[in-house]
């Protein structure tokens, strides 16, 4: 019996979601989002901060397990091409981690950061997770009788899914933006974008009605991050006339808008003119944030915490953030000690210290980081010696962190690390998923405050897995 | 697909043919290419228009009842039309329809069918369908597309009578004709020969062919009319990036710490002196300059990349992008061939040194992916190939991708050079002359399955191996609309259709049905011939475009050359004055960092749909909230400030000349009036114009260099607008 008109659509669309139809019922997926929006504004704040490894982190080298056993399959696949890290307590070796659950595993060395964060348990892993359709097996994927993703090891089209969950088709909404058109309603009558990529366009950060900014690192202050020039002061224009330049400027937005793609510019100018005004003020005696490394992702992650600093001034109460780190791609040279390491150096780092960041503003429980990336690598090293790299893999670890983290902890199941053993695709050590994309993306989103009958609308194959939510997050 | 006899066509026909006096055909929208006209009821703007199974007028309902046709059950609704001027072998696959809602909501449908009415004439009936995101939406005002070209807009109702959008202004009924014109003969593509080029298409043209109009050009074109200039321009000879010098890759050995450091960095480790030729090059606006070639030749760069992040190396770069420029008119599979052994390729994408044991993947994958056919099988169309379950076919499959680098095993650079640095003969790689095999046991003898069911057989060497798997890929049927559509989205348009895309395919293909004269050389691939095609398509070519889905966003360097061009701006195409390598220029603050682009993936993506409107638009994928208003800063820059000079070791700067336009700012219409001509081809609306007027209204002439700020006052408020950022 249909009840009320929010859940006919609801129910509608999960029909839609079950049927054959999801290929070209994606888009109407977002409508439904459209139409069925509702509800009250939230008292609280929460910010969802996703940062994205692009190029494929090579998660085997990042979580590696050090029992005895494990330890030996990984050296013996990666130790002779100069591919593996040594042990615990050799020198630069891996940094040990004690999951609450059990077992013995080492972060890369290049992350002592990310290791006290996980004593502490404010730090979680989620292991080999990755694009899925649905839950698949060695046997199923080798007989071609599970449906994969579409365009596996891929990077376009894996950056693709992991931003949009939809691994079977072409989606032109990311996950964060479908969270955030579910959420409008609890940012009440706020103006400011509840998503902001500080990497440029994300495809992850585009909702059927969400449209995200897109704004300069903190080394840009936010009061000048979308600035509109004047003319010079040598072109001898008067005020009256630098006036009647932007009063024309802002009358021309308004005019000619039957055209799509002229439309579609101007509404991105308009955009940024109306968060211009809404930064161009801030609040003054907002006390200093402790220091960032000055790196990429330090920048980003620094211009997150200056915008959660303003969350009150901008009557904000949900944010998502898009961040990006690139060159994780190491198909050569990986073990060089400005690649992989270097990467994951600043990862560790920048998250550190915007960890402390929200401690220092009393946000620590409201603000969740969590990292995405293409696919994992192969486990078998690409070339040897110096040149020593990967190649392009499937399941990965990730790491989430956060004061509402149930950290210290691993989710999910750890690969074995055999050639041609039970969760590899083929003989090169890529890694078919046991946890997907949905299930760890739909349990941020549910902490973010998602009804639970939003998740299935939100990410269409959740309802294919055990489990919507691998409570990782309190 | 549905096709009803003639019979019922013709009572259709009868029951809805209206006597009508009115003539509403060719002539009644003025553009060089006549407008589809929707035939409508005598009175109103409400479409004649019937489903196609029922042949019951409006409301449509939104799904055939019982239906029996095919996999989708929407309704399909026939319309007649006038004026529909297609080409030989165009059909459905060359028109776009698209309705839109009482709410302004927008949708596309599919158009099924078009086929002449029997005996009526020059009378069409198309079929479209019903989009499925579509409800009972009332009224709907409904166009259709060709060539650019837009149709009247018509009134139907689906679900229920009622609601929707109101009336176009200025919009009028366009019933039957009393006596239907006769059929007339299929239009054959114009010649496009002497005096036939008007000026608004020549800036259209040179929009797309060059790196901008200038006055001079419009004029250059129009007198030797554009296939005259397309030939003068194929036959310039080669201009590109110098050989640098190759530099050894320990900088403390190429720029020992001294006076002079940064300035050594610059002009060997980074970007720096091929972004100065680029715009060297892009800027110059001397007659029989090499525009067409270095228009492409960027295409190319943002189809095959190889990105000075990974490859910093200035002279590693310019033989890269030598490549490019001496095959960008000649032909693909030499672009394959050159590009796969030039050693930054073979740096970038991990090819260079590829062993047997474990070879690496990543140009195998990426020269299948982006360089030639994609992953998916396609039409000739570019439109996906579908399984019977409606699902598209993967033009490969990982097991293809190693069989391929497999392929690509043993190759490694040539023998050292030598470079001369502070008086010494210093060792280098050879990043110059095309990789070679250097030991052919570290070569993949083995067997290879390779696409089409081709099979290399085993010990070959790996010449032989590359040759064969380079003729495999180049022969494969994707690459014509592959990279045809591609080259479309970059010179013409982001969402050409099917049809276009085929047509650029055949001329890629050599099909000699397709191709003017003299491309008919019975040679596939040749890269005039592709351009030929793209660049006098009918959907190319016109005064003004009404779809109102066509054309592309300006790219930012487009945006920053067709400004500078437009003011007849001298330069030496260093946008900002720097003395090392670091420093925004104006390229980087776009996000269209000049050779550098993020990944093997470019600047964006081709297929990159701009959120909320269902159509592509890759360049959108760099207009973010910051770079939208950058672009106007940008704008602002060049207008007022040039880029000035004042230090050593840097080149002379930019600097616009306004000259011709100054003489017009005592009259401020003749003025926008030119500005129009060159800038907008003269599409600025009167309201556009009445809010320029008005600023430049606001210096009077009494004012200290009136003249030059009325010129700049005008031209930063067209050039930012977003009517200009649009090439259309």
């Amino acid at each position: 019996m249909v009840s009320t008109r929010r859940d006919f659509l609801r129910q509608g669309a999960c029909a839609l979601v079950g049927g054959a139809a999801l290929a070209s019922g994606i888009r109407d997926f977002g409508l439904v989002h459209a139409f069925a929006q509702g509800g009250s504004p939230a008292t609280d704040y929460k910010a969802l901060v996703c940062i994205f490894l692009n190029g494929g982190n090579d998660g085997n080298n990042t979580v590696v397990p050090v029992d005895q056993t494990r330890f030996a399959e990984y050296t013996s696949v990666r130790a002779s091409a100069g591919l593996a890290l040594p042990a615990p307590g050799q020198a630069g070796g891996l940094l040990p981690v004690n999951p609450v659950s059990g077992g013995a595993y080492g972060f890369h060395p290049a992350m002592p950061e990310l290791k006290t964060l996980f004593d502490n348990r404010q730090l979680a892993v989620v292991t080999n997770v990755g694009t899925l359709v649905e839950p698949l097996t060695r046997a199923t994927y080798r007989s071609g009788t599970g449906r994969l993703p579409l365009q596996l090891f891929s990077h376009s089209d894996q950056i693709a899914q992991w931003q949009t969950s939809v691994s079977n088709d072409t989606s032109v909404t990311g996950w964060g933006g479908r969270t955030a058109d579910r959420a409008a309603h609890l940012n009440g009558g706020a103006s400011f974008p509840q998503v902001v990529s500080i990497a440029g366009t994300a495809l992850f950060a585009t909702g059927t009605t969400t449209r995200p900014i897109g704004i300069s690192d903190a080394r840009t202050p936010l009061a000048s991050v979308l600035p509109l020039n004047n003319p010079p002061g040598a072109s001898g224009y008067t005020t009256a006339q630098t006036n009647a330049r932007r009063a024309a400027f802002d009358s021309l937005r308004g005019m000619d808008l039957n055209h799509t793609l002229v439309k579609a510019s101007r509404d991105v100018t308009e955009h940024a003119i109306q968060t211009s005004i809404a930064l161009a003020n801030p609040p003054s005696g907002l006390p200093a944030l402790p220091d960032f490394p000055n790196v990429t992702l330090g920048y980003q992650l620094e211009q997150v915490a200056r915008l959660i600093q303003l969350r009150d001034a901008l009557g904000i109460k949900r944010q998502i953030f898009f961040c990006q780190l690139g060159a994780f791609d190491t198909h050569s040279g990986q073990m060089a000690a400005n690649a992989h390491s270097a990467l994951l150096a600043q990862v560790s780092q920048a998250m550190k210290a915007f960890y402390d960041a929200t401690m220092a503003m009393g946000v620590q429980n409201s603000v969740t980081t969590f990292t995405l990336s293409d696919f994992g690598r192969t486990l078998q090293p690409a070339g040897a010696g110096a040149a020593v790299g990967t190649d392009h893999g499937w399941g990965n670890h990730h790491f989430i962190l956060g004061g509402a983290v149930r950290g210290g902890d691993f989710y999910g199941r750890f690969p074995t690390l055999a050639l041609n053993g039970p969760d590899d695709t083929d003989t090169r050590g890529r890694w078919i998923p046991t946890t997907s994309v949905e299930q760890y993306a739909a349990a941020l989103a549910t902490w973010y405050g998602l009804a639970p009958s939003d998740i299935p609308l939100v990410f269409p194959f959740i309802n294919r897995f055990p489990t919507a939510n691998l409570g990782f997050m309190a | 697909m549905i096709e009803p006899t003639p019979s019922r066509f013709r009572s259709a026909m009868r029951r809805l043919a209206f006597a009508c006096a009115l003539v509403c055909a060719a002539g009644a929208f003025s553009s060089t290419q006549a407008a589809p006209v929707i035939l409508t009821e005598t009175a109103t703007t409400r479409a004649i228009a019937v489903d196609a199974v029922t042949k019951l007028r409006d409301p449509f309902p939104l799904n055939i009842p019982g239906h029996t046709v095919g996999a989708n059950t929407r309704t399909r609704i026939m319309f007649f039309v006038l004026n529909l001027e297609l080409l030989a072998g165009e059909g459905a696959n060359a028109l776009t329809a698209e309705a839109e809602d009482g709410a302004g909501r927008k949708y596309a449908l599919p158009v099924e069918n078009v086929m002449p009415v029997p005996g009526f004439g020059a009378v069409q009936q198309v079929i479209v369908r019903l989009s499925d995101d579509m409800g009972d939406v009332g009224d709907l005002l409904m166009r259709l597309n060709l060539h650019g070209v837009s149709s009247n807009r018509v009134r139907i109702s689906v679900g229920h009578a009622g609601g929707g959008p109101p009336e176009d202004p200025g919009s009028v009924p366009a019933p039957a004709p009393a006596t239907p014109p006769a059929a007339t003969p299929t239009p054959t593509p114009n010649q496009y020969g002497p005096s036939s080029t008007t000026e608004a298409d020549a800036v259209r043209f040179l929009e797309q062919a060059s790196w901008g109009p200038t006055t001079a050009e419009v004029a250059r074109v129009r007198a030797s009319g554009l296939r005259a200039y397309l030939e003068q321009q194929f036959n310039q000879p080669l201009v590109t990036y110098p050989d640098y010098p190759l530099y050894p890759t320990d900088t403390a050995l190429g720029c020992p710490s001294s006076t002079g450091q940064a300035v050594c960095l610059r002009d060997h480790y980074s970007m720096y002196p091929l972004q100065w030729k680029f715009f060297t090059l892009a800027l110059d606006q001397r007659a029989n300059s090499d525009q067409l070639r270095q228009r492409v030749s960027f295409a190319l760069h943002q189809i095959f990349v190889v990105s000075g992040r990974d490859i910093p190396y200035a002279a590693w770069m310019s033989y890269y992008l030598q490549i490019l420029d001496r095959r960008a008119l000649g032909n693909f599979r030499d672009i394959l061939q050159d590009i796969t052994l030039n050693p930054a390729m073979g740096e970038y994408l991990n090819m260079r040194g590829n062993l047997r044991t474990n070879p690496n993947e990543n140009y195998a994958r990426e020269i299948l992916q982006l360089f030639s056919i994609g992953t998916d099988e396609l039409n000739l169309d570019g439109t996906p190939k579908l399984d019977a379950q409606g699902r598209r076919i993967p033009s490969y499959t990982q097991d293809t991708i190693n069989n391929f680098a497999r392929v690509f095993t043993g190759w490694n650079l040539a023998a050292n050079k030598q470079t001369m640095i502070n008086g010494a003969l210093v060792n280098v790689f050879n990043y110059q002359d095309p990789m070679i095999v250097t030991r052919e046991q570290n070569h993949d003898t083995a067997a290879k399955q390779l696409l089409n069911g081709v099979a290399l057989p085993p010990n070959q060497s790996s010449s032989a191996d590359l040759n064969a798997a380079l003729d495999n890929i180049f022969n494969h049927p994707n690459v014509g609309p592959f990279i045809g559509r591609q080259l479309i989205q970059h010179l013409v348009t982001s969402n050409p259709s099917p049809a276009y895309v085929s047509r650029v395919a055949r001329a890629f293909n050599n099909d000699c049905d397709a191709l003017y004269t003299e491309d008919c050389t019975n040679v596939r691939g040749q890269m005039r011939a592709v351009v030929r095609a793209i660049l006098l398509d009918p959907e190319a070519r016109g005064d003004v475009k009404t779809d109102p889905n066509y054309g592309r966003l300006r790219e930012p360097v487009q945006l920053i050359t067709n400004v500078l061009r437009a003011f007849n701006a001298t330069s030496d195409g260093v946008l900002a004055s720097r003395t090392s390598a670091s420093g925004g220029d104006l390229t980087n603050q776009l996000d269209q960092p000049l050779f550098l682009p993020t990944t093997v993936f470019s600047y964006y993506t081709p297929t990159y749909e701009v959120p909320g409107t269902g159509i592509q638009g890759p360049a959108f994928e760099i207009l973010s909230t910051s770079t939208a208003l950058r672009r106007a800063n940008v704008v602002n820059t060049l207008l007022y400030n040039g880029v000035p000079v004042s230090q050593p070791n840097v080149p002379g700067g930019t600097q616009l000349n306004f000259t011709t336009f100054e003489q017009l700012a005592s009259n401020p219409a003749q003025l926008i009036d030119a500005l129009d001509a060159l800038l907008m081809h003269r599409t600025l609306s009167q309201a556009a114009r009445t809010a320029i007027t008005n600023a430049v209204g606001s210096i009077p002439q009494t004012d200290a260099n009136f003249a030059r700020k009325r010129v700049q006052m005008a031209a930063y408020l067209i050039a930012t607008s977003h009517q200009y950022q649009v090439q259309r």
